[in-house]
């Protein structure tokens, strides 16, 4: 569904990713995994058109969108939970979702039922079905995030790219973070997963890249991995 | 008392004026953090655009004045998409943090001349649409204009504000003041927004040109003066505050006819430039400003 080849990415003249391939499967998740400044966040801006890839290719179910604009790529299908959440703080968490469905609603994607899926993603996020109302700004940390990644399933996207959806949240959300990651797959939803809790990641995922410097240095099956003694030792904590 | 009545109705409109001009302001700084300096110049082309088809200077009248108002609008709103097009989209690129200064003011400059050579350099008189006889309210003399003027800077508020609240291009907009890039995501194309921002805000303008050309002289110099006026409202009411640019607009336009009859006319603008230099200095934000202004 999602396939990247050779993707070198950079700020300003320094570059970050040094040539990545990866590929997510259509109804499959795959997790990216790697330490603080990898190059995780980079690799899903440079899918989702936040900066222009330096060269290299993505493809999106057969379309290529290398190097499109962000809004053109979402129009695509291709839906980005970004890291720190940005949710739009001063509109109500009704509002926020209604955006995540702006192409639908707008006419670039087929429009289906948009408020049958926002009572769905109303039942699949509880937390935020008490708070339609509310402003997004004035939510908590855990449900600003799951409201992030309810406005990306509002999209009825092909693939979604969640990074670190766990991020700083109690330990009792992180696993309400991983529930709904596990429904959504359950659903089909096409996934790329980058989390700080890999084991987590492991579990869920059908396959997984692991990140060193701006390079694949491993990957291959979930299961696989888990059992890796250097990926082990690196990132699951022995 | 009926004179001080008078003053405050007349300062009221005048005030609205300026709010709408300010409220134009607060539009393209909201969605791109910049501002179009030639404001007042996009009022001043409105009001002579709208003189040429309603009255007889190009051979017309070609249309009455409100079947005027709404083809002056897309005339000022292709305006503003142009100074968005030409002035402002290339500093954005550029990540130019003041670029877009030097040219909003350079093309504000440039219509100004443009409309000295198309309508000359004399004032023109501005035909009313609605009887200029004065009606009486508790004894003070108000014309049916400036409630026209005060009833559409109202209108004209609340269609924006309503807009962005209520439909999901509207809600577009908001998002891209909130957060540009997490609005690219939703599919938002924000370079198209911030250009919406700017023919919105220029068609304000022109607008709000042809509701005060009735009341004062209309020509190619008019804008100047209401557009830096307008601007100060912005500061004093905050960038980011519609109530701001009402409450900023009605304190300089009643402290200006105030002053302008109990003090000096030469005088009238000065209680409200210090309020704007004290507002700086004690409130840098504004009244009822959220932030200062914020980088590019
Ligand atoms: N906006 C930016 N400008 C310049 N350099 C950046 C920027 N964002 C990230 N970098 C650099 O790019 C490298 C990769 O950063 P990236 O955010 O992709 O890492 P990450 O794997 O997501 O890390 P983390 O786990 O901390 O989120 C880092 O060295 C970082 O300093
Ligand atoms: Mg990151």
């Amino acid at each position: 569904m999602l396939s990247i080849s050779n993707l070198h990415a950079a700020y300003g003249k320094v570059e970050v990713l040094h040539g990545i391939s990866l590929e997510v499967p259509k109804g499959k998740v795959v997790t990216l995994i790697g330490s603080n400044g990898a190059g995780k966040t980079t690799t899903m801006r440079a899918i989702s058109g936040m900066i222009k890839p330096v060269s290299g290719t993505v493809m999106l179910g057969g379309k290529d969108i290398t190097g499109l604009d962000s809004h053109r790529i979402s129009r695509a299908g291709l839906a980005h939970s970004p890291e720190g959440r940005r949710v739009f703080s001063t509109m109500s968490v009704n509002d926020n979702l209604m955006l995540g469905a702006f192409p639908r609603l707008t006419g670039s994607r087929p429009k289906g039922d948009v408020n049958a899926d926002l009572e769905k993603a109303m039942e699949l996020f509880p937390r935020l079905k008490e708070r339609r109302t509310q402003l997004a700004g004035t939510l908590s940390g855990g449900e600003q995030q799951m409201l992030a990644m309810a406005r990306a399933v509002m999209l009825n996207p092909d693939v979604i790219l969640l990074d670190e959806p766990s991020m700083g949240l109690a330990p009792i959300l992180v696993d309400e973070v991983f529930r709904i990651i596990r429904n959504l797959k359950e659903r089909g939803v096409t996934m790329l997963l980058v989390e700080q809790f890999a084991a987590a990641a492991l579990n869920v995922a059908d396959h997984g890249y692991v990140l060193e410097n701006g390079r694949i240095a491993v990957s291959g099956p979930a299961e696989k991995l888990r059992d890796d003694p250097a990926v082990k030792a690196a990132y699951l904590g022995g | 008392m009926e004179i001080l009545l008078q003053l405050l109705f007349s300062g009221i409109a005048l005030g609205m004026i300026y709010a709408v001009i300010a409220f134009g302001y607060q539009l393209t700084f909201a969605t791109s953090g910049t501002l179009n300096f030639g404001q007042g110049e996009a009022l001043m082309l409105g009001a002579l655009v709208g003189l040429s088809l309603v009255s007889t200077i190009h051979g017309g009248p070609y249309l009455n004045f409100w079947l005027m108002i709404p083809v002056v609008m897309v005339f000022g709103a292709l305006q503003g998409a142009v100074v968005e097009w030409i002035g402002v989209r290339p500093a954005i690129k550029a990540k130019s943090e003041f670029g877009w200064i030097m040219s909003t003011i350079a093309l504000a400059i440039i219509f100004k001349n443009v409309a000295e050579n198309i309508w000359g350099k004399d004032d023109l008189t501005f035909p009313s649409p609605v009887s200029a006889t004065p009606f009486h309210v508790f004894g003070a003399n108000v014309q049916l204009m400036q409630v026209l003027v005060v009833i559409g800077a109202i209108a004209m508020m609340l269609a924006v504000e309503l807009f962005n609240r209520k439909s999901i291009y509207g809600k577009a907009v908001v998002a891209t003041s909130n957060d540009p890039d997490a609005a690219g995501l939703m599919g938002i194309n924000t370079g198209m927004v911030i250009t919406f921002s700017y023919a919105l805000s220029s068609a304000t303008a022109a607008f709000a040109g042809v509701l005060v050309a009735p009341l004062t002289l209309t020509g190619a110099t008019m804008g100047t003066s209401l557009g830096l006026k307008a601007f100060a409202v912005a500061i004093i009411g905050g960038l980011t505050s519609g109530m701001g640019a009402v409450v900023g607009g009605l304190i300089l336009g009643i402290s200006e006819t105030l002053t302008g009859f109990y003090v000096s006319t030469g005088y009238k603008e000065v209680p409200g430039l210090v309020l704007l230099l004290l507002v700086l200095a004690i409130k840098p934000a504004g009244l009822f400003g959220k932030a200062a202004i914020k980088k590019v």
